[in-house]
């Protein structure tokens, strides 16, 4: 795992670098956002501890920049300052975590494998359940034949796959797949009924179950 | 003389029966529901040239017992449908034909070949008045059914069009983008046949 560490005080980079590195983190530093920025755009990382507080540009703006170029790489900062308006200011720029100075170092290794697990979960690609395969970049659904899934087909079935046989209410499939639309859940319910079609046609042993609660779930049937 | 000798009029008359079989069942279907059983219905006697060609390839002579015994789509009906649940109701309704045997039977929509293609194949024995190559009468003649949608029939039809074609530039990337395509139309196909069924159930 690639780290880029941003701090402007060398005692603490150059013991932050140290620790990581014997954790087994390759690291790069540097010492102000504007380095940082550059240096995300000349490599990839799979996560960036960052200052807030630095010279020539703050972490704030750093993040910022970082974020307005496309980059999604994770992102911890450092902060002398435990005030909360701070701490709000970093995530909104972009960040995903913080670390109030002094922190502890085992904690900052254990935030950065938290947040490597969860970049991992996000970019789940294919999912399988019995006889089926969802691929989700392809958009397409596999078992005995295969076919292809709209694009919010393919999102909801993701979620009913990510936690297989639990129940998702309606409601929390409507915000998860169609957010910030007004939509009515009787669009979860067709959408449902042409994954089950689609389930039918490719001859997948599962299939989607609506629960008295309004809830959804996919269950493995027998051969059909 | 023709490959099919005398018996190419009994083949027409056959051809006729069944086609007037599924005319009729589609019209009693509007009838009953405001909707036909199918969009295009074409049919064929296997022309000379294909069947002296056919026969040769499977190095059986070219006679009227073997265009009519060795090869099963002598006589060929394509019934193009609207909708996949419609594809299944013609194939029911030849299955329960009086006088009419399933032979052989090859889902292609449930299980699709590995290029994409799906269709409903049925060969079927049909029973009539007029003897037959083997000299029995009533005799009784192979009949070839491909049942299948407008889009798997569009489908079909461009993949016949590449098969024929000898010389196409990347012809791989071809393949995997026809096989996609099928992908796309059966998605379709699926989703079209689910809205007609909740309009039909609301």
């Amino acid at each position: 795992m690639k780290v880029l560490l941003a701090e402007d005080e060398n005692d603490l980079r150059e013991v932050v670098a140290a620790y990581l590195e014997l954790q087994g983190y390759y690291v790069v530093s540097v010492a102000n956002g504007a380095e940082a920025v550059k240096e995300l755009d000349r490599d990839a990382y799979d996560a960036v501890v960052m200052d807030i507080m630095m010279p020539v540009m703050d972490g704030v703006t750093a993040m910022r920049k970082i974020r307005a170029s496309g980059h999604t790489t994770p992102a911890i900062f450092l902060t002398a300052k435990s005030e909360v308006a701070d701490r709000v200011e970093g995530l909104d720029a972009g960040a995903d975590d913080y670390l109030t100075k002094p922190f502890a170092m085992e904690e900052l290794s254990a935030r950065l494998r938290a947040l490597y697990r969860r970049k991992r979960d996000y970019k789940t690609r294919l999912f399988s359940f019995g006889n089926l395969e969802l691929d989700t970049e392809a958009s397409e659904l596999r078992a005995h034949n295969t076919i292809a899934l709209a694009l919010k087909e393919a999102r909801l079935l993701s979620c009913l796959l990510s936690t297989a046989g639990q129940e998702w209410p309606a409601d929390t499939l409507l915000s998860e797949v169609w957010p910030g639309e007004d939509v009515s859940s009787d669009l979860v319910q067709m959408y449902i009924s042409f994954l089950n079609a689609k389930l039918a046609s490719v001859r997948a042993n599962a299939v989607i179950e609506k629960s008295a609660a309004n809830g959804y779930r996919i269950l493995e049937v027998s051969d059909v | 003389m023709s490959i099919y000798e005398n018996y190419y009029d009994t083949m027409n008359s056959v051809m006729h029966t069944l086609v007037r079989a599924v005319e009729e069942n589609s019209r009693r279907h509007e009838s009953a529901c405001g909707a036909k059983l199918f969009e295009h219905l074409r049919f064929r006697i296997k022309d000379e040239a294909s069947m002296r060609e056919k026969l040769a390839r499977n190095g059986k002579q070219a006679n009227a017992y073997h265009a009519l015994r060795a090869v099963t789509d002598s006589i060929g009906l394509r019934i193009v449908c609207l909708f996949i649940d419609d594809v299944y109701e013609n194939a029911a309704l030849l299955r329960n034909l009086p006088g009419c045997t399933v032979v052989k039977e090859k889902d292609y929509i449930q299980n699709a070949k590995p290029n994409g293609y799906r269709s409903y194949h049925m060969i079927l024995d049909v029973e009539t008045d007029a003897p037959d190559v083997d000299g029995n009468t009533p005799g009784h003649y192979f009949v070839e059914v491909q049942l299948r949608t407008i889009a798997m029939d569009t489908w079909a039809a461009l993949e016949h069009e590449m098969k024929y074609k000898k010389t196409i530039a990347n012809p791989e990337l071809i393949v995997s983008e026809l096989r996609r395509c099928a992908n796309e139309l059966a998605a379709c196909d699926v989703s079209m046949q689910t809205l007609r069924n909740i309009i039909r159930d609301s």
